[in-house]
């Protein structure tokens, strides 16, 4: 199996948030990205680090959701991925 | 503009055409920075930051080749131009050479960052070793001293086109993805042939402003494309 890079490990944890209506509890999204909990730990910091997701607490507890940072990522993400290609970065 | 100033002179002695072409480059390489800008902040990918960093530092050096002396003649502060010319001289180019270098290694760094750990380290080995070339150009002042370090900045851009080559073709791509390096490598090699060249070949040199222009705008759509902008 070939091992994901970091931008999309992101890209994957950013989409688990967008597919669940943008609103997700930490422990089905650590769960769903299939990451070790040491390892969604540092992707969950550097997210809310470069604000691409958001906590928002409510009535059932903590909520992640995306910033607008996040969907812009989301957006961009193929066009970033086809550039690092293209030029072989 | 008023009549009789020295920038009348100057752009009859040709220096109007190699400002013009800076112009083009500087203009080319800030579009280049400026479109990946979003890509980069929303990625904070190495491979991009260096390759920006290298179009801006194109950009500074191509400033720096022309853009000075102009702004001093064009605001008539020829005195200090007067006062010492070569010192000027050396400044102007003492500077190109040392930005023109660090874009060169930027690039190099932007498809080897991978390899290479230490970034903090390779990045102050890329600025002494520009500085060491731009300072043996100026202490030497000669031309053959110029054309080495060029010829050496050639091997590098043929060596960052070697591996993007090499990449595209373990990845088994279409297409060349490795044209940018390809044209790159060109525009340097036009670079050292205008070294090379004697100024009374002036057609010559016109030839290989115009051509290294079209390298750049090629290199400046392939980009565009890429980013969407």
């Amino acid at each position: 199996m070939v091992k994901r890079g970091k931008l999309e490990i992101m890209k994957d944890i950013l989409n688990i948030i967008k597919e669940n209506k943008n609103l997700i509890k930490p422990t089905p999204l650590l769960r769903k990205s299939n990451l070790s909990s040491q390892r969604f730990q540092k992707y969950f910091s550097e997210l809310i680090k470069k604000g691409f997701i958001k906590e928002v607490e409510d009535k059932n507890g903590k909520l992640i959701g995306l910033t607008d940072k996040g969907f812009k990522f989301l957006e961009r993400y193929r066009t970033i991925i086809s550039f690092i290609d293209e030029f072989e970065l | 503009m008023r009549p009789g100033l020295p920038i009348g002179n100057l752009l009859a002695g040709g220096i109007g055409v190699e400002l013009v072409y800076s112009f083009i480059i500087i203009i080319c390489s800030l579009m280049i920075y400026f479109a990946t800008k979003e890509m980069d902040k929303l990625s904070s990918y190495k491979g991009i930051k260096y390759f920006r960093l290298s179009f801006l530092f194109f950009a500074f050096a191509y400033f720096f080749r022309y853009f000075i002396q102009i702004f001093l003649f064009s605001f008539n502060l020829k005195g200090i131009l007067e006062f010492s010319p070569m010192f000027f001289g050396a400044i102007s180019l003492f500077v190109f050479l040392y930005f023109s270098t660090m874009a060169i290694f930027f690039l190099l760094y932007s498809v080897m960052w991978k390899k290479w750990n230490h970034s903090k380290l390779t990045i102050i080995l890329f600025n002494v070793s520009a500085l060491i070339m731009a300072f043996a150009l100026i202490f030497s002042r000669g031309i053959f001293v110029y054309l080495l370090i060029n010829l050496i900045l050639l091997l590098v851009v043929l060596f960052i086109l070697f591996i993007a080559y090499k990449d595209s073709k373990k990845k088994s791509k279409t297409g060349s993805p490795f044209i940018i390096y390809l044209l790159l490598s060109i525009f340097w090699i036009l670079n050292i042939t205008d070294i090379l060249i004697p100024r009374f070949l002036s057609i010559y040199q016109l030839l290989v402003y115009l051509i290294s222009i079209l390298l750049f705008m090629i290199i400046l759509y392939k980009v565009l494309k890429k980013t969407g902008s």
